[in-house]
């Protein structure tokens, strides 16, 4: 668990801070994105868990000590980092680059090989074909995966990620996304997720922190929350306009309680269970029907405009929907 | 009329033979082969003493940066002076004989600013984002510079080396007017006794090795990089 008490930072040489008073915490294993503007002071906010920048006033606490109980250099290789830029050495292997951080801690050469190879398949790169390579080998989503592994290499508990996808194309990224998702749900970290766009930290997070100019607060929730009740001009904005389709890609149809379709569903739009709600209605929409077929279970439900109203729960927060805000 | 080069001129379109090669024959182990050795002696022990100045004062330089004006500077200067003055200026110093010593004394201070100013590029060169990763990790900041900034920073160092190596060597041959040995001994001997064949065997050597000491620098760093001998695919 990770908890920021109060926490600001103001660089030398100037007298405004750029992170003021910051409070939240990050619950055990989950991820917690900072997104807001660039600038906000999302970075400053990461890197000072790890103390890559030292805090000017509050605190950090890891598991409820201070993260100022032990040195820096011990504090990092306890807690995994990756960044955009990845920053992989180009003079190492990839095997030597992921080994990184075990080797620093001593672990002997064969224990190190075997993690190395692990950390290669749960990425998705062939281990035999990628250990002995340098990363100018590589295309950038290869690097990024090997920057994921690297970071995750000595299997901390806690890992730091700024932007770890953003060097890549859009694609690739959702994939990498997707991805990392998947491995989370094994490893279970408490992850500090860095990125600037809310897409991503609807996605990937399981709470937002969205931050605002000088590093302020301007709101702490998990992405459901933050999408259908913001709590400030600034956030709905940052949100954007779109929050209530954002809103119906957090939830699958396959999660959905439908109807049974019962009788005749042929000639019907059948849809995917694994499809976002969102995507779904854009097809429902797009196919000019009004209903759609999705198969569960075996069983077969119905989706319906009316099913998807209720999935809202009326509490889309939308003044145009009437106004009628959920206190 | 005494001039040198002149009379060596008059030898050359003189009609003479060119190269005396029974001369080179009979006085190769008495006369070139020491000239050579001391040649490289010369020059390999200025490249190092100048290296053992050179990188630390760099490394320095690239971290404090306030230190790199005053320090290309003085070297600057030193780099400046012309080699015949420098050698003078050395031997009138109190307790520098004439010989070995002033000349390397001189030769290293010629390599320094070369060296140095490659040093601080080649650190300037490693990406920020890869020192971050490294810190990020957890390297202190002694092994960033040991596994990651000095290897990274190799071939712009290497390639100083190179240069001053080949400086070095160059420079070296004029040591021998006060009596410091090597190459220069045949070609000054040559010239006193007008006699081409021992400034040709002088002058050849010495080329030839800076050429061979270029080339094994080069291939040293090509097997110290094995990471430059591949491609993106
Ligand atoms: N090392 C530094 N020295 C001074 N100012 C800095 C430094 N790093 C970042 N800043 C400033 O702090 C603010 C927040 O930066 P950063 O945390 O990188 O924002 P973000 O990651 O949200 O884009 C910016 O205005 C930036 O210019
Ligand atoms: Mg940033």
């Amino acid at each position: 668990m990770i908890e920021f008490r109060q926490v600001s930072k103001t660089y030398p040489g100037s007298d405004k801070p750029v992170v003021e008073d910051l409070s939240f915490e990050v619950l055990e294993g989950e991820i917690c994105v900072l997104v807001g503007p660039s600038g906000c002071g999302k970075t400053t906010s990461m890197r000072m868990v790890n103390r890559l920048i030292e805090i000017t006033e509050g605190e950090i606490l890891i598991d409820g000590e201070p993260n100022t109980a032990m040195s820096g250099t011990q504090l990092r290789r306890k807690i995994g980092y990756a960044i955009q830029q990845i920053g992989l050495f180009p003079h190492r292997t990839i095997a030597d680059n992921i080994g990184t951080v075990p080797n620093l801690l001593g672990w002997d050469r064969g224990r190190i090989k075997s993690r190395v190879d692990e950390l290669l398949d749960t990425v998705g790169l062939s281990p035999d074909e990628y250990r002995n390579r340098y990363p100018a080998e590589l295309s950038g989503g290869q690097q990024q995966r090997v920057g994921v592994a690297r970071a995750l290499a000595a299997d901390p508990p806690i890992m730091l990620m700024d932007e770890p996808f953003g060097a890549v194309d859009p694609i690739t990224r959702e994939g990498l996304q997707d991805e990392f998702l998947r491995i989370q749900q094994d490893i279970k970290k408490t992850i500090v997720f860095v990125t600037h766009d809310i897409d991503e930290a609807i996605k990937m997070g399981d709470k937002i922190a969205i931050l605002k100019q000088g590093g302020v607060l301007a709101q702490y929730d998990t992405p459901e929350n933050i999408l259908s009740e913001p709590d400030s001009e600034f956030v709905s904005s940052f949100v954007g306009g779109d929050r209530v389709l954002k809103r119906l890609s957090l939830t699958r149809v396959g999660e959905m309680d439908l109807e049974p379709a019962n009788g005749g569903t042929d000639g019907l739009l059948r849809i995917d269970e694994g499809l976002t709600v969102k995507d779904a209605l854009s097809e429902l929409i797009g196919s000019g029907h009004s209903r759609a077929v999705v198969e569960k279970d075996g069983e077969n439900g119905l989706l319906t405009f009316e099913a998807i109203e209720d999935l809202m729960g009326g509490a889309s927060g939308e003044p145009s929907n009437g106004g009628e805000s959920s206190a | 009329m005494s001039n040198p080069a002149l009379l060596l001129l008059q030898d050359l379109t003189g009609g003479t033979e060119l190269v005396d090669w029974e001369w080179l024959g009979e006085n190769f182990w008495e006369d070139i082969l020491p000239a050579l050795q001391g040649h490289i002696f010369l020059s390999s022990i200025s490249v190092a003493i100048a290296l053992i100045i050179a990188l630390p004062v760099g490394i320095l330089s690239a971290r404090y940066r306030k230190a790199y004006p005053p320090v290309t500077f003085v070297t600057g200067i030193l780099y400046s002076i012309p080699s015949l003055a420098l050698f003078a200026i050395l031997i009138s110093i109190p307790g520098v004989a004439i010989g070995p010593s002033p000349v390397i004394i001189a030769l290293v201070a010629y390599s320094l600013l070369i060296l140095i100013r490659n040093t601080v590029a080649g650190l300037d060169s490693v990406p920020p984002e890869t020192k971050d990763a490294a810190r990020g990790m957890g390297l202190t900041d002694r092994q960033i510079l040991f596994r990651v900034e000095l290897p990274l920073a190799l071939p712009i160092i290497v390639a100083g080396i190179r240069i001053a190596t080949v400086t070095i060597i160059g420079i070296a041959t004029i040591g021998a007017y006060i009596n410091g040995g090597g190459l220069g001994t045949l070609i000054f001997d040559g010239i006193q006794r007008q006699f081409p064949t021992m400034i040709i065997a002088g002058a050849v050597l010495a080329t030839a090795m800076a050429i061979v000491a270029d080339l094994l620098l080069l291939a040293l760093e090509r097997y110290l990089r094995p990471w430059a001998r591949v491609r993106r695919t």
